[in-house]
């Protein structure tokens, strides 16, 4: 086991090289850097002038080669400096802190709304297989499954904001919310928060309930399903015992590869509700050259995404006994 | 499964009543209704894409001119395939219904199905009946059947020349993925080795680059990127499920008696590998070929909404992009959304069909 982790983990930090070498290239390679957009900056007052534009230029190694640039940005990662964002004005690790709470707020709600729903309905449609309704609930979660969750923010918006008025467009305070009461607070801001929530949570809820209900239709069809069938153990208790505890391990799987998505947010989502999260973050970071931070975002989602991999792997081997690493 | 290794002295066993594999195939995906359906929509769309400017357009199908007939309306494909005729009598300054009249008051010309051009707006008096689409854009009526946009231009002859876009963002994408995709996972499989090691963390890395950042940071390199940039980009960074699924019907069908034939007649490893193997393990590598066509048409989608897609060509994700500054324009919503939203289904529904088809496990499960 230990041997497997070791390894895994030294072709982990290969993998973080690689990925963060290309990325550093390609940014490179992108017309315009730091210092042109705080050229084209409109205030007056916070234009550049000479001395900071060579200052600019030096810090972010524009003028060496890039794998010049790649090694300073390792050395100064390897003392734990991440660096400063250009346009946030201020160090990457506080501008990441800042927005990591409004994401895991929609990440959170929507991926625990989701499993608790689709168990429930993803046993229900195992149980009712071949039925009207199990069909109808089928072909409706499939709809939803491949419906794009940016026409369904932009209708949503349509609907509630701008038809009937009753949730709020975008962002995620209303004006004068430092002046509102702690639970006017919360309040406001759960409000701000619906819709983001139900356009993050249908996808998954889809996709997981059909999930569980193929891996149930694998099950049902093992012997010892009929072996229990036969010694006349009751439907329900027949799905959630002997069948449902067996689809556990792809389910756990599924979970951690969802680990990344939990930080990452969905870049079009935080675009459309202006929601101040990690999406948008990255998002902006490419509008404004940002280099420092679109490097320490696309390590950190990197990390997430192996970090995903390996703790659904080492899951894989704690809940089936059959798999081992050593 | 069998006629594939051996000249046509196998044949018999084909005629014998027994489908082939491919025979096989499509007799299970046709027994799936909606599959079915969903097949028959895609064809739909590409008739339509390829049809697109006799279907909307404001360039006759068929015109005759100065005693000769022409075609103008594939001049929106490409301007070359517009008659230089057209180009000398300087027809691009106002427009075809006009322009026939002043330059020949013989002439006459067919119009497309819908006349709505998807680069302008049509103005008063084009067409008879014809009212012009308002400069600030318009609600859907019988003229302009999806409505027209916040610069008056009409959504349905945008969306009708989009389709092509979405059409080659799917099919050419997924073909350079697929290609990639198939190459890598047969050496990987047939080989073995350490050119399988190689590849399997070759797969690895790529599979954990986040692919919106990857598919971010190529796009913004490109100034003014094309439809074709966009396509390589997605191409490029959507190929490891099919290596990986190719890999592993590889490793399966290399122990196959057949494969075993083909070594002890000499036949090289290229002829093995894409000659014996392949067609055998085409069928189960095309799911997510399907699937990835519908991801591709999302992540373009996706990715003209940002503001980073193809410029120039028309795309339901770039209609999109005005709806939230436009929000009282529902027609900005629901018609390019919803032909999204039906692309993707259909291509999903039809990977479906084809996993259910070809994956023995799944025989007879469902219904």
């Amino acid at each position: 086991m230990l041997n497997y982790l070791i390894r895994r983990l030294l072709i982990g930090l290969l993998t973080l090289t690689c990925i963060t070498f290309i990325v550093y290239g390609l940014i490179r390679q992108m017309p315009g850097d730091p210092t042109t957009v705080a050229i084209n900056e409109s205030d007056p007052s916070k234009k550049l002038d000479l001395a900071s534009f060579k200052r600019m230029r030096e810090q972010y190694y524009l003028d060496d080669p890039f794998p010049i640039g790649y090694a300073h940005w390792v050395t100064n990662l390897l003392r734990g400096d991440l660096g400063r964002s250009s346009y946030q004005k201020q160090s990457v690790t506080s501008a990441i802190g800042q927005r990591i709470g409004p994401t895991l707020l929609l990440s959170v709600t929507s991926l625990t709304l989701a499993l608790l729903l689709s168990i429930p309905l993803g046993l229900y449609s195992s149980a009712r297989n071949g039925k009207t309704d199990e069909r109808v609930l089928s072909t409706l979660l499939y709809m939803l499954y491949s419906f794009p969750s940016f026409v369904a923010a932009l209708l949503l918006q349509y609907t509630f904001y701008l038809k009937l008025g009753w949730l709020p467009l975008d962002g995620m305070h209303s004006d004068g919310y430092e002046s509102y009461s702690f639970v006017g607070q919360l309040v406001d801001v759960a409000w701000h928060s619906i819709l983001p929530v139900v356009c993050y949570t249908y996808g998954s809820l889809a996709y997981e309930s059909r999930f569980i209900r193929a891996n149930m239709a694998e099950v049902l069809r093992q012997d010892y399903i009929r072996t229990a069938r036969a010694k006349g153990v009751g439907p329900i208790s027949l799905l959630v015992r002997h069948a449902f505890r067996n689809t556990l391990i792809p389910m756990v799987t599924l979970r951690g590869m969802m680990l990344p998505a939990l930080l990452s947010g969905t870049v079009i989502l935080e675009k459309i509700f202006s929601w101040p999260g990690m999406g948008l973050l990255f998002l902006e970071a490419i509008y404004a050259r940002d280099y420092s931070l679109i490097m320490g975002l696309t390590l950190l989602f990197s990390v997430l995404t192996l970090l995903g991999t390996l703790v659904s792997d080492i899951l894989y081997a704690v809940v089936d006994p059959r798999v081992s690493y050593s | 499964m069998t006629a594939v290794a051996d000249p046509p002295a196998a044949a018999p066993v084909n005629r014998s009543g027994t489908r082939g594999f491919w025979g096989e195939t499509w007799a299970r995906f046709r027994r799936r209704k909606l599959a079915m359906i969903a097949l028959i929509y895609v064809i739909f769309l590409t008739v339509v894409a390829l049809c697109a400017p006799m279907i909307a357009g404001t360039k006759p199908v068929l015109c005759y001119y100065k005693g000769s007939y022409y075609s103008p309306c594939w001049g929106y494909f490409r301007p070359a395939w517009e008659n230089v005729v057209f180009k000398r009598d300087r027809f691009r300054r106002t427009n075809y219904a006009e322009s026939l009249k002043k330059g020949d008051p013989q002439s006459w010309a067919v119009w497309p199905l819908v006349y709505q051009d998807p680069y302008r707006r049509v103005t008063a008096g084009e067409q008879p009946d014809l009212p012009e689409n308002p400069p600030n854009g318009g609600p859907p009526h019988a003229g302009s059947p999806f409505g027209s946009d916040q610069y008056g231009v009409d959504i349905f002859a945008q969306m009708v020349h989009a389709s092509l876009t979405a059409l080659l963002v799917g099919f050419v994408s997924m073909g350079i993925a697929g290609s990639i995709g198939i190459t890598l996972g047969a050496a990987a499989g047939y080989l073995g080795g350490w050119v399988d090691m190689a590849i399997s963390r070759l797969i690895e890395v790529v599979m954990c680059v986040p692919t919106l950042i990857l598919i971010l940071a190529m796009i913004a390199i490109v100034e003014k990127p094309t439809i074709w940039h966009i396509m390589a980009v997605i191409g490029v960074t959507g190929w490891t499920g099919i290596a990986r699924l190719t890999r592993a019907e590889f490793l399966k069908i290399k122990q196959s008696d057949f494969v075993t034939a083909a070594e002890a007649m000499g036949a090289g490893r290229l002829r093995i590998m894409f000659r014996h193997i392949l067609p055998n393990a085409l069928a189960p590598v095309l799911v997510p070929i399907t699937f990835g066509i519908a991801s591709a048409i999302l992540i373009e989608s996706s990715l003209s909404f940002l503001g980073f897609g193809p410029q120039g060509n028309p795309s339901w994700g770039k209609l999109l992009t005005e709806a939230p500054s436009h929000m009282q324009m529902w027609w900005l919503i629901v018609f390019p959304g919803g032909a999204i939203f039906l692309a993707v289904l259909a291509y999903n529904l039809i990977g479906e069909g084809l996993q259910e088809a070809t994956d023995p496990r799944l025989r007879g499960a469902g219904r």
